[in-house]
Formats: C-alpha cells, structure tokens, sequence
C-alpha cells in the first residue's frame, strides 16, 4: 500500500503515462463538472430562496465566489508544481505549472468581473480600491506577467522554469488575498464560508455553493488534463509514442 | 588564487561606476524623463494649487518610480552582450554577494541623481513644505526596494530578446505595496499625521529585500542564462 503510491506518481511523470492518464481523466472530469454545475446552478438560481436584503443579486455567489476561490486555488497549483519543476527539474511539472496560469487567469478575470457587476447595483459603483480587490487585481497581473514571461523565451523548457521562479516569488500574494478583508476593514464583505467552524449562511444557499465549488474544481482537472496533454504533444513531437498517436489518428 | 571578498567587491562597484561614469549621457536620461513627466502634470490637470499641493507627493513617487524602470532594462543588458556576465558566474566569488554590488552600482547611478531631483519635483507641484522630509526618506526608503526587486526580474528576463513592457508588467505587482507605503507616509505627513508606521513598514521590507533579493537574483540568473 504504501509503496505503490509513490511508485505510481513516479510512473505519472513520465509524459507518455501522463498523456494516457490526462486522457482517460478527461471526460470523467468534464462529465462530473457539468453535472455539478448543473446541479449548483439549478440549486443557487432556482431552490435557493431571495436574500432578505439583496433580493435575487446575490445569485451571482454561485459564480463569484467559486472562481475566486479558484483563482487562489490555482495559484497555489501553479506555484507548487513551479517548485517542483525548479527542485526536481520534472518536465511534467512544468508542463502542468504554466498551463494552469491561463486558466488562473480566466478564473481570476471572471471573479472581478462578476464582482464588479455585482458591486454596481450593491455598493452603487464598478470598482473600489478596496484590500481585497486590489490584491485580486494584482493576482491577474502576476498571472499575466507568468504568462508573457513564458511565451518570451524561444526555448519552452527555460522560459517554463524562469516563469516558475516568478510564480513562486508571487506565492506571497495568495494569502493576501485570502486574508485581506481580516487584515483591513475596507467595504468587501467578511468570510461568510468556513470550512471547519460555522457558516455564516443558510443550508439552502450553502450546498448550491459547494457544488459549484465541485464543479470548478473538476473543470479546472478537466481542462488542464487537456492543456497539458496537448502542450506534451507538441514539446515530446518526434518521439516514437506521438508519432504512434499520431500516426493512429491519420489511420481512423 | 581568488581575490578575497571585500577587494572584489570593491573592485565590482569600481568597474560598474567606472562604466556608468563613461556614459554620463545615459545616466541624465531617467532624470529627464521624470522632469517632464511631472511637468506634464500641471498641463494635464490645471495649475489650481489645492490640487496639485494634494497629489504632488504621490506624482513625484509614481514619476520616480516609472524613471527607475525605464533604466532598469539596461541593469544587466551591456554585460549579457559582452559575455561579461558569465564569466562572473562562472566566478568563484559568490554570485549572489556580486549582484548585490551590481545594483548598489545601479541605485547610485539612477536613484541617487532622482532622489536628487525629487525636492525639485515636489516644489514644482507645491507640495507643502513640512511633508518634504517624509517623501525624501519615503523615497529613500522605496528606490533601493525597486531596484533590488527589479534586479530579481532583470535577471530573470536576461535570456529573452524584448523585455521592456514584460518587465513593467511583472514589476507591477511588486511595487504595489512599495506605493502604497511610501505614499501613505508622504499623505500622513501632508495631514499633520505621524508616519512613522508606514516607514517603518518600508524599512522592515528593505532589510528583508538586501537580504533575500541578491540571492533571488543569482538564482534567476542561473535559470535565465543555463541554455
């Protein structure tokens, strides 16, 4: 038990093992995405009852409040697996690391977004330049300068670990974000969700909420299962396994 | 047989001030460049005196900071061309303790002639005289921070051809809360306030950063320049 766990990551960190995981993982992970999402916007847009205060605006919780738990989530990824690839030098690890940074940066976008839209008819204006806004913004930008970062080396392996070095000094931002409305008393709201005390909310707005979390969470396996196998593809073309894959494509 | 610590240290400052102070006409650039852009200011908004006496502080800060940037592309540029640069990893002194002299040579080459300029800056957008010493020791204070941590992205750019808007983009996020400190000392002081919390603040985050940032820096470098 205890030894084929290891042995199992070890084997998983070879891109050809990789690339058939990520493509087994794939469907199952988008299949019970949709279904969650499904299942959570049905929840939170329909049974979950009006706030008494808010009315029917604070639906946009169930988009909101999951992408930005996502964009921190996926920071975090980005860094750990940035870590990796400097320590261990795992090809896979980098591979994973920056194509996580696009989709952090989707997620990280569609939080100010929607918060934003939210902010307008709640607090009577788009944007502030409150803690946690701010430092959700610097977040976008510090997936963005991983991203530029990476696409500016000509050789992908170097400009992979120099982007990870850059992810892993951001690291610092994540828990700023995460505790800026503890730190200052600005106008964003407190931590309403805890995972392991007591909820600020009722059952009906809760469970909508966490299978939209579930549901992101298999969207963000999903689609990095497929950003990594394809980027694999195309840093490993030449090898005997994808001109196998390849050559079973042209033969259907 | 190694030169022992302190003389190549010397010796690395020498060289870089050397070189800077045979490019005299470099080393105005960043000053004139932050000269007009806090003149355009004036222009821009309106000479009304409560206005420019509010936002003098925080124009003179973001000027001197965009100044910085603008020279820090060329932190490293001449001596990645030459090869020199190499050869100073490959030196046996520590790398991390040699970066670090390379950008004392490079603060005392853009900031200083800034720092030197920021007064005149600030009384040309009037900002009232007992909050000068807050944003002098502000900036005293936040340049050497911008370029140690610009060091760290320097470095990391070196291998890449065009760097000038990534490094802006990547230095964004960094010198937000350099900004936010600074500038809080200077709007402190301006409102009678005590500033000493947020100098503090900038102190503590300066010895950390001459502390940690040249080892950064050398690890960048490795990465960058290991082809």
């Amino acid at each position: 038990m205890s030894k084929w766990i290891p042995l199992w990551l070890h084997k998983l960190g070879s891109p050809p093992t990789f690339y058939r995981f990520a493509r087994t993982v794939r469907p199952w992970a988008m299949g019970l995405a949709l279904l969650f999402g499904v299942i959570g916007l049905y929840g939170g847009l329909v049974l979950a009852p009006p706030d008494y205060q808010q009315g029917d605006a604070y639906r946009i919780i169930f988009i909101h409040v999951p992408s930005a738990w996502m964009s921190m989530f996926v920071y975090a990824m980005m860094g750990v697996s940035g870590f990796v690839a400097l320590v261990w030098r795992i090809k896979l690890a980098e591979v994973v690391a920056m194509e996580s940074a696009p989709i952090g940066a989707a997620f990280t976008f569609i939080t100010l977004v929607t918060g934003s839209l939210w902010g307008k008819p709640m607090w009577g204006t788009w944007w502030t330049w409150d803690a946690r806004l701010t430092s959700e913004l610097v977040l976008l930008f510090l997936y963005l300068g991983v991203i530029g970062l990476y696409h500016a080396f000509e050789d992908r392996r170097q400009g992979a670990r120099a982007a990870s070095f850059l992810a892993i000094i951001g690291i610092i931002n994540v828990p700023i974000v995460h505790y800026s409305v503890d730190w200052w008393n600005t106008l964003h709201q407190g931590t309403t969700v805890n995972l392991f005390g007591h909820s600020k909310m009722p059952w009906e707005m809760l469970w909508p909420l966490l299978a939209m979390t579930l549901a992101t969470k298999f969207y963000y396996a999903a689609s990095l299962c497929r950003r990594a196998g394809t980027d694999i593809l195309a840093l490993e073309g030449g090898k005997d396994w994808v001109r196998e894959i390849a050559q079973a494509e042209a033969g259907r | 047989m190694s030169a022992p610590l302190p003389q190549a240290c010397a010796a690395m400052l020498r060289r870089d001030l050397t070189l800077a102070w045979r490019r005299r006409g470099d080393l105005a650039m960043p000053v004139l460049y932050a000269v007009i852009v806090a003149v355009l200011f004036p222009f821009a908004l309106g000479p009304d005196l409560a206005l420019l006496q509010r936002i003098a502080g925080g124009v003179v800060l973001v000027t001197v900071l965009l100044a910085m940037l603008l020279a820090l592309d060329g932190m490293f540029a001449s001596d990645i061309e030459d090869g020199s640069l190499e050869q100073l990893v490959l030196a046996p002194q520590p790398l991390a303790l040699m970066l670090g002299m390379k950008i004392l040579a490079h603060w005392i080459t853009t900031a200083l002639p800034l720092l030197v300029i920021a007064p005149l800056l600030a009384g040309m957008l009037h900002l009232p005289l007992p909050a000068m010493p807050a944003l002098l020791l502000a900036l005293l204070l936040a340049t050497p921070l911008l370029s140690l941590l610009g060091a760290v992205l320097v470095a990391l750019t070196a291998g890449t051809r065009r760097s000038g808007m990534l490094l802006a983009l990547m230095l964004l996020p960094l010198c937000v809360p350099v900004v936010i400190f600074a500038a809080g000392a200077v709007a402190a002081a301006q409102e009678g306030l005590p500033w000493f919390a947020p100098v503090a603040w900038l102190s503590a985050a300066l010895v950390l950063a001459v502390v940690l940032s040249p080892l950064a820096c050398a690890a960048a470098l490795r990465i960058a320049l290991d082809a």
